[in-house]
């Protein structure tokens, strides 16, 4: 098998690498969904999937049928089967660990715009779809993980709107003032190049791997703003043998999520 | 209580004491048929400027067969609950239907985007879960319930919400105004006559947009005996007393699937994001709803036997449906 790879194909794997086993995970629309099942794959047998229209722990079939969000694959011997304000009381109510998010806009401090573009609401130069169910994920998840391409017009000082909440303005406490649960917030922000945390003291986005061979330099030259740089920078494994394998042959062999990007 | 931020987005909200005196005199307790054609149902429960709702999404138990027709009769300046919405409300305002969108989530597609942009479509903030709460808050009778959800964000900037200190506990909370939409639309796998009703699988608010609506129409793949619902209590989803219709409608999810009873028809999809892509949706509605007669006539002349009896082939996976 050769190892070159896409850049879904290394969000997916970092992503999935990031699922502990025997833990909740608040699951979005598309790459979330295929990075979960990665994880169920290799490492976490046992990850809880929830997901917002009120699947809990299903194992969905692969091959993975795109755009199947309910849809009996998706759904696939689950736990229970419940619906919308009833998973989304169990996350506000502190049981699901992950958030699991795909985004199109994302600051310093981790807020999250999937809504608009420009500076006048009214007359957004780009409209996207909205929250659907993020906000709420990005409100009660214990932690979040969000997934997106690496490109410096997603990467901005500043969100043009924050549709789900991040850390704010990144003022000490900032989401607990605004009422959000306490101990909450984006954790992880894996991209096509490298992975990202949150400073603890001033919540700001820190560089904490790149993918192997790349220079961190050229990471954060595609970034709009510049975030905090960890100590020591890991050097993140390329997706492996086994995770391609899984990838390209059970799970996604239309290739519908990992051949959706241009290669790496 | 102290209104400490208020969202400046317009929102529908009626006194829980006017919707409560609409389920005394409108909502029928006798046991009467209310079967319907979809059209007819569509003719006398859906009107021009009503606020509609629905459950599930146009890929999964979605009434298309009902918003098809409220397409083919051409009403006008409706206000759609866009809360886990994807082919329909794309459909809805490109046939010139809907003016109006609580964002949830908004379609398929930039043809709803550009509306937006354009200021030809007037959309309110929400997020799915606040829309499915603001239909439990309709659905149980109070005016309000409170979320932790929207605080801090521009999404509640722009919603309806109001922020104030928890008199309990102290802490801000946001507040979301119930929901009463005028219309509930609900596709379900089996109802009997009087509108006893059961959908199997998850749901996103099937029971809450049932309760929260004034009118319901409900679409049936499947009309059993009253007397299976009787035998079988534990299944019943929606019960008789809040459903205005029930339309006897064999694939009328088409093209999202029902669980247990037909996939999604993938190739009806590719050709619908074909056409909305080239801004070709006129031709899309054209073919599948204007220029025929109801949903069965586009079931039999447009999709075909073949089609429906392969995907009925498709839905392989049964447990728990039924």
């Amino acid at each position: 098998m050769t190892r070159e790879f896409t850049e879904a194909e290394v969000m997916i794997a970092l992503c999935a690498r990031l699922l502990e086993d025997q833990k909740t995970a608040f699951i979005g629309f598309g790459m979330p969904q295929v990075a979960a099942i990665l994880a169920q794959r290799i490492q976490a047998p046992q990850l809880v999937q929830v997901f917002e229209f009120g699947a809990i722990g299903p194992t969905p079939l692969t091959p993975f049928v795109r755009n199947t969000m309910g849809g009996p694959s998706n759904c696939y011997r689950s736990i229970a089967w419940t619906n919308m304000n009833t998973i989304f009381a169990q996350a506000q109510l502190g049981l699901i660990d992950y958030g699991v998010l795909g985004a199109t806009q994302i600051d310093l401090y981790g807020n999250i715009n999937s809504t608009m573009l420009g500076a006048d609401y009214a007359r957004p130069k780009k409209r996207f779809p909205g929250s659907g169910g993020a906000n709420e994920v990005a409100s009660y998840c214990w932690q979040t993980i969000i997934i997106m391409m690496h490109e410096r017009r997603r990467f901005v000082p500043r969100v043009d709107f924050i549709t789900s909440p991040g850390y704010l303005d990144g003022t000490p406490s900032a989401r607990e003032r605004a009422g959000l649960p306490a101990g909450t917030g984006p954790w992880r922000v894996v991209t096509s190049k490298a992975l990202f945390g949150f400073d603890p003291d001033s919540r700001m986005m820190t560089l904490l791997g790149v993918l192997q061979g790349l220079p961190p330099e050229q990471v954060l030259a595609e970034m709009d703003f510049k975030p905090l740089v960890a100590a020591a920078v890991e050097e993140l494994d390329p997706p492996s043998a086994q995770e391609l394998r899984i990838l390209r042959e059970e799970i996604d062999p239309a290739r519908t999520i990992i051949g959706r990007t241009g290669k790496v | 209580m102290d209104v400490l931020v208020q969202g400046v987005g317009d929102f529908r909200f009626t006194e829980p004491d006017a919707i409560r005196a609409w389920m005394r005199e409108r909502k029928r307790r006798e046991f009467v048929d209310k079967t319907l054609t979809a059209a007819e149902a569509v003719r006398r429960f859906v009107a021009d400027r009503d606020y509609v709702s629905f459950d599930f999404s146009s890929f999964t138990r979605g009434p298309l067969v009902l918003i098809r027709e409220i397409i083919r009769q051409q009403r006008r300046n409706l206000w759609y609950c866009a809360k886990f919405t994807l082919m329909e409300s794309t459909l809805l305002v490109a046939a010139g239907c809907c003016s109006r969108i609580d964002v949830g989530f908004m379609g398929l597609g930039e043809t709803l985007n550009r509306e937006v942009e354009e200021g030809r479509v007037k959309v309110t903030e929400w997020t799915n879960g606040t829309l499915t709460l603001r239909h439990l808050a309709g659905g149980m009778g109070v005016p309000f319930l409170p979320t932790r959800a929207l605080l801090g964000s521009d999404t509640l900037t722009y919603s309806g919400a109001k922020v104030v200190r928890d008199p309990f506990g102290g802490k801000p909370v946001a507040l979301v105004p119930a929901l009463n939409p005028d219309v509930g639309l609900i596709h379900v796998h089996q109802a009997d006559i009087y509108g006893n009703a059961r959908c199997f699988g998850p749901g996103v608010s099937p029971l809450e947009t049932a309760m929260a609506s004034r009118k319901v129409i409900i679409s049936a793949d499947e009309i059993i005996d009253h007397d299976d619902i009787r035998k079988d209590p534990g299944k019943t989803t929606i019960p008789y007393y809040m459903v205005d219709a029930v339309v006897y409608a064999p694939f009328g999810a088409y093209p999202g699937g029902v669980p247990g009873l037909y996939e999604m028809d993938f190739e009806h999809f590719a050709e619908y994001h074909t056409l909305e892509r080239q801004g070709q949706l006129k031709t899309y509605l054209d073919k599948y709803i204007d220029s025929v007669a109801s949903d069965q006539e586009m079931l039999e002349q447009r999709v075909g036997l073949a089609r429906l009896n392969e995907l009925r082939r498709r839905a392989t996976i049964r447990e728990g449906y039924r």
